[in-house]
């Protein structure tokens, strides 16, 4: 009964509807339409590569030798390989029985971080300490924000016990400028001693090396600077999508906006 | 361009191939709508890894189960997609995150927050707009919030490419992103500023302000602020070099100061000149502000012959009586003449007055100044400055006019100098001031001593006492406020101080003992404000009293669910702020030795608000 029914009010709806042109429904447009050179060419290489073996950037090479005689500042976009800097970094130091501090801004990122760490290095040798949380807090590697690892500082500057830590890690290091709590980044910087290796990672920014140069002056340590891959990891392609789903090419291979974009954009103006 | 629909917009993408893509959209509420309704557009349940997704999940909600029942749960599951920002709890942002990274979900509706801190990339990252929402209306993004959003873009090892797509919305512009995805990264900008805690902490260990002003002066702040140091001290050499050479040339044996005091006098010389009345309409004008006062009488007109009693006077208008009897209103410039008796103003009086004005009249007359009187006092002392340059260069000099001539010339030179003295002066004390400013605010509280340059007992503990405003948190302490409280309320004032301003944690309602609590404590922040107002300190934040009301409930013991909904406030943002509440409690109990009570009081109830989902 029930599928006679469903049967009855199919057949009176698709009469009822036979005049109106049936509107693309969202299951059936998977396939676009005719895709032009243009598109072709945009879309061109999409997909997955082939599983490759990891194996070291030289940039991420570079600033592991660096490490061995001097500070060094990292900077390079978000997913290039930053952290495997750092985690390596940490692999020699803790192998031959040394310690390190690691810092993160945030919260969230600290925790993931532990259980990075913990993952990487076994529970025993990592420890956290936020403004909530402290566990295994003598352990060779400490993971924590910012703000506590500043406040070490000045508890050991005040006659408590000395950061014991051979290397100091300030992930995000961009966020000196952010503007609340940048000044904290800062006064770490400041007040870290010398005999601390520091390793910067930072996103790409436009000053890199008078800041690396204000790190020499303030501590008196030499600080290179490794500037990540000149391109993305992955490479950027721009596109504008169109309300009637049609995909165009935003930035020519020259860098330059496509002429039919601006062409369209023009014409919208007008009207 | 109106904004596609979500499931329009994503079937789009798919049929290019650009998915998983992170489509960022302005509100938290739009991500929510957004991924609700693609949900609905895009049921396929043919979809094989809707049951990976359930799966997925379900193995999550055993590590995390305040995750269990979200309210997005089946848009995750049926639809493949999800909405991701602040007010989600950490809990679900992070299954969020590691279903995408399994490549189980197709999009992700997100706020720019998303971009800042967190990894998880996509193929694609869509704009649905070129400018941010802010809390009063929308703002351009900036080259390096968009940056970090296109940074998404482009999962490696799993991406040959990575795409930005600009796709229609109501704050579209083409043309803007292209321009901001070419534009070089941002330069890092120093925020380098004082904070109590940083000052006592400094102090205590350094033991001057000295040390703890060398240490603020090798902030990345202060190197930019000494390049430009050494260009003007460049610059007040430059113009010291040429006095002295100009001097010298000339054959007048005299110090450059000759020529700086000569710039000195003439400022001075400037300023009186300014001050001094210009015309005689304008020391009339003058005069007539002085003299025209409610008892006396005034004549109206040049001829000075109708008479007024002047009953009231306002901004330069004047009201009285005429001798009929009439009233009078008229511009104070009117008066032509006024009259030195001052006579009460009661009816018998003011007809008496009129009669003794009509006899005597001339003889009573106020003399009216003449501009030479009126400036005297100006004029003594432009006269005492131009002797003053007159005799500035020191008469044992042989050829004494021609070099006063030589210093004359010299004047631009000396204006330079003093110029270039002055910016450095501001300069120098630019990243100090604000640690001064701090120290005589703590010093008039008693934490530390300005003279000795020591911190006292009482600011040792408060240097270790790690919170938003330190000082008021430190006055209540030693105030007792926090002794005759009941726990829970403890919580409530520690969450008032610590949440965000302006953030609406909804209207629970507080009790008398919280509020009259509250209100002690927001006395004492008063005081607080007031001496640092007094000292040139922006006032700080006011206190969020709905957060008290929400922290008071779960420092109470309230089921997670409950204090959500009986607060409206999203989940994230209660989170955040319970979570900072309980930071704050704890560092209260870290003060063991110098107030045992509070810190006990602290611990225990940071304890109750540190529980389950918030660790």
């Amino acid at each position: 009964m029930p599928r006679n029914n469903g049967k009855n009010w199919d057949k009176h709806r698709s009469r009822r509807r036979k005049p109106v042109r049936k509107p693309e429904t969202v299951e059936t447009s998977r396939q676009p339409a005719v895709q032009s050179r243009e598109i072709k060419r945009l879309l061109e290489g999409i997909g997955s590569p082939p599983a490759r073996p990891f194996k070291p950037d030289p940039f991420q090479l570079e600033a592991l030798a660096a490490l061995e005689y001097e500070d060094v500042l990292v900077t390079a976009p978000t997913g290039s390989g930053k952290t495997w800097i750092a985690r390596e970094e940490i692999r020699r130091l803790l192998e031959s029985g040394r310690r390190a501090w690691y810092t993160s801004p945030l919260k969230a990122l600290t925790n993931s971080k532990y259980q990075e760490f913990i993952d990487e290095f076994g529970a025993a040798r990592v420890g956290i300490l936020t403004g909530d949380r402290k566990e295994n807090s003598e352990a060779p590697l400490i993971v924590g924000t910012t703000e506590i690892y500043r406040n070490q500082l000045f508890d050991s500057l005040r006659g408590g016990s000395e950061v014991n830590a051979d290397l100091v890690v300030l992930d995000e290091a961009h966020y000196l400028a952010d503007e609340d709590r940048g000044h904290v980044w800062e006064e770490a910087i400041i007040l870290t001693p010398p005999r601390i290796r520091l390793l910067l990672l930072s996103a790409t920014i436009g000053n890199a090396h008078e800041f690396a140069l204000w790190l020499e002056e303030v501590r008196g340590v030499r600080c290179g600077v490794i500037t990540g891959p000149g391109k993305r990891p992955v490479p950027l392609r721009s596109a504008l999508l169109l309300p009637d789903r049609r995909l165009l090419p935003l930035l020519n291979d020259e860098g330059r906006v496509n002429p039919e974009v601006a062409a369209l954009i023009a014409a919208d103006e007008r009207k | 361009m109106p904004e596609m629909p979500p499931g329009i917009l994503l079937t789009a993408l798919d049929s290019y191939k650009l998915l998983p893509a992170i489509v960022f959209l302005p509100t938290r509420r739009r991500c929510d709508q957004a991924a609700s309704e693609a949900a609905l557009a895009r049921r396929d349940p043919s979809d094989t890894r809707r049951e990976a997704r359930r799966d997925f999940m379900r193995a999550f909600v055993e590590e995390h189960p305040e995750v269990r029942g979200h309210r997005h749960w089946d848009t995750i599951i049926r639809g493949g997609v999800a909405s991701h920002h602040a007010g989600h709890i950490p809990a679900w942002k992070l299954v969020i995150e590691k279903l995408m990274s399994a490549g189980l979900l197709d999009a992700i509706f997100a706020t720019a927050t998303v971009a800042a801190g967190v990894d998880f990339p996509a193929r694609t990252v869509v704009l649905t707009g070129a400018d941010a929402r802010t809390g009063s209306g929308w703002r351009q993004l900036t080259a390096s919030e968009l940056q970090q959003m296109t940074g998404r873009a482009g999962r490696r090892g799993r991406d040959n490419v990575g795409f930005v797509v600009a796709a229609p919305g109501l704050h579209q512009d083409p043309l803007r992103i292209a321009q901001m995805l070419k534009a070089p990264p941002d330069p890092l900008v120093s925020q380098f500023r004082a904070t109590y805690t940083t000052l006592l902490n400094l102090l205590d260990a350094y033991g001057s302000f000295k040390s703890v002003r060398e240490i603020a002066e090798r902030s990345f702040a202060y190197r930019d602020f000494a390049h430009r140091m050494v260009q003007l001290e460049r610059s007040r050499d430059e113009s010291e070099q040429k006095m002295r050479d100009t001097l010298k040339h000339a054959g007048c044996d005299m110090p450059i100061s000759v020529v700086l005091g000569l710039e000195r006098l003439l400022g001075i010389r400037a300023r009186l000149q300014e001050a001094k009345p210009q015309t005689r309409a304008e020391v009339f004008h003058r005069w007539l502000n002085e003299v025209v006062r409610p008892g006396r009488i005034v004549g109206i007109g040049r001829s000075g012959r109708r008479l007024v009693m002047v009953t009231e006077k306002r901004d330069g208008s004047v009201r009285g009586f005429r001798e009929d009897g009439s009233s009078a209103s008229f511009p104070q410039e009117r008066i032509g003449r006024v009259y030195s008796p001052l006579y009460r103003l009661r009816d018998d009086d003011i007809e008496k007055a009129f009669e003794e004005i009509r006899e005597r009249g001339p003889e009573l007359t106020l003399a009216e100044p003449r501009l030479r009187d009126a400036d005297a006092e100006e004029t003594d002392a432009l006269k005492i400055v131009d002797d003053s340059i007159e005799n500035l260069i020191p008469s044992n000099i042989a050829a004494k006019q021609q070099c006063m001539e030589v210093v004359w010339g010299l004047h631009t030179t000396a204006e330079d100098y003093e110029r270039a003295s002055r910016r450095l002066e501001a300069l120098r004390e630019e990243v100090w001031l604000p640690f001064e400013q701090r120290a005589k605010v703590l010093a008039e509280f008693g934490y530390l001593d300005y003279d000795a340059q020591k911190v006292t007992d009482r600011g040792r503990w408060l240097a270790d006492l790690h919170i938003d405003r330190p000082l008021l948190v430190g006055e209540a302490l030693e105030n007792g406020l926090f002794n005759s409280l009941e726990p829970k309320q403890l919580a409530g004032i520690m969450a008032a101080l610590t949440a965000d301003e302006d953030r609406d944690y909804g209207e629970l309602e507080l009790d008398d003992d919280l509020v009259t609590s509250l209100a002690r404590f927001e006395d004492i922040g008063f005081k607080v404000s007031a001496e640092e107002w007094k000292h040139g300190i922006e006032p700080a934040p006011e206190l969020n009293f709905s957060a008290a009301g929400a922290a008071v409930r779960w420092a109470n013991g309230a089921f997670w669910s409950e204090v959500v909904g009986e607060t409206r406030a999203e989940e994230g943002d209660l989170f955040r702020m319970f979570s900072r509440t309980g930071e704050a409690l704890l560092q209260i109990a870290g003060l063991r030795r110098s107030h045992p009570q509070a810190a006990q009081m602290a611990a225990t109830v940071a304890e109750m608000v540190l529980r389950e989902p918030i660790r």
